[in-house]
């Protein structure tokens, strides 16, 4: 079935969200409550939301994160393992059986910076892997990475290099760089 | 921006019309075929106004019979505004569901969960293969629609988390829907 004058994904995004003014908030509800094109279309952005919370919620991808949203998850009561790294250092880490997230808070200074580019290096230093234009918050003092935990979970003994990059139109300027030396947890091994 | 000010769809006025007109008998399978139709967008109200799945079908399962009910009793004077007739019902019953929320929160205290149904339903969804397309996705529409869904945060919200304006908020999470539903439906939607 059609509908001559569907609502469009971003109306239908907002009335989820709750950002509609009362008024038009309820002609959104007469409209899909008649309308069986556009509440399939409300469904699947429901679902859609439903599923992409799940995904989150069990730390199914990478994704850079802000302190707000770090705070929410401790007090759900997930288990959160943070590990700030200081510009230019490193850190022992690891995953533990019980761990919910695994975060790191790269330290930089970020003022003035209009852009940054976090790159994955190698142990030569040469570049595996760039993710451009990431979110941060300037006056945060860093950038907050939370790692997909089934892929830290796999991981071997092993030492991984970032570098954060501010970029402009100049061209790109090394904002720092981090080391990980990840060590696998085992039962009843000491954590790092 | 306008809402379309939808009159209800043609096939959902006859089947109102049916039902009504056969008062004081009942037309059974005009009734039922309506409820079928819209069971599942109340469904959908009842989620976006009590937050969870045994609510909203609460709220589901009461719209009907009250529907029905007063259609059977002539209150539905035009078939062609049932979509109202609807609304008007569920925002009623949300109003009693909301005060009846506390003696509700009393019973789970007493009885546990054990007696509600479950909350969410199946996913529609592959979590491996929308893992892959939120992975695909540029860093800010990711991290803008995973912490928008994660907690329903309003872009005024997730501005103010973010250090964004709530414009560039809803640019970014509209960029990244499309891509999102673009990925995980394999451009059929």
């Amino acid at each position: 079935m059609n509908c001559g004058s569907p609502l469009d994904w971003g109306r239908l995004l907002a009335y989820w969200l709750g950002e509609l003014d009362p008024d038009t908030e309820a002609r959104t509800e007469v409209h899909y409550l008649g309308c069986a094109a556009c509440s399939r279309r409300l469904d699947h952005l429901a679902a859609l939301a439903r599923e992409v919370r799940a995904v989150t919620r069990r730390s199914g991808v990478n994704l850079l994160v802000s302190d707000e949203f770090v705070r929410r998850l401790s007090e759900e009561g997930l288990q959160v393992r943070e590990y700030r790294v200081p510009l230019n250092g490193s850190v022992n880490c690891t995953v533990a059986p019980e761990d919910d997230f695994v975060v790191a808070r790269l330290e930089a200074q970020l003022d003035e910076v209009k852009r940054i580019d976090m790159v994955y290096l190698d142990s030569g230093g040469a570049t595996q892997m760039r993710r451009e234009d990431v979110p941060f918050i300037a006056q945060s003092g860093g950038v907050v990475l939370s790692a997909r935990i089934d892929t830290l979970r796999a991981l071997p003994a092993t030492t991984l290099h970032l570098r954060l990059l501010a970029v402009d139109d100049s061209g790109d300027r090394i904002l720092g760089d981090y080391t990980f030396n990840h060590t696998p947890c085992r039962s009843g091994q000491l954590e790092p | 921006m306008s809402i379309p000010d939808t009159e209800t769809g043609s096939d959902d006025a006859a089947l109102a019309r049916r039902v009504c007109q056969a008062a004081p008998r009942t037309d059974a399978e005009a009734e039922a075929e309506l409820c079928r139709r819209l069971a599942p967008r109340v469904r959908l109200y009842g989620l976006r106004h009590l937050g969870n799945e045994a609510a909203a079908a609460d709220l589901m399962q009461q719209a009907m019979l009250l529907m029905v009910e007063r259609m059977r009793a002539g209150a539905l004077r035009e078939p062609e505004r049932l979509a109202s007739f609807v609304f008007g019902i569920c925002r009623m019953l949300v109003l009693d569901l909301r005060r009846g929320h506390a003696r509700r929160e009393r019973l789970l205290e007493t009885y546990g969960g054990a007696l509600l149904p479950p909350e969410a339903p199946p996913p529609v969804f592959d979590h491996e293969r929308l893992a892959h397309c939120l992975e695909c996705l540029p860093e800010r529409e990711r991290t803008v629609l995973m912490l928008t869904f994660y907690d329903e945060l309003p872009a005024e919200v997730l501005a103010g988390e973010l250090k964004l304006s709530p414009a560039n908020v809803r640019v970014i999470r509209h960029r990244g829907l499309e891509r999102l539903r673009a990925c995980v439906t394999g451009g059929t939607e």
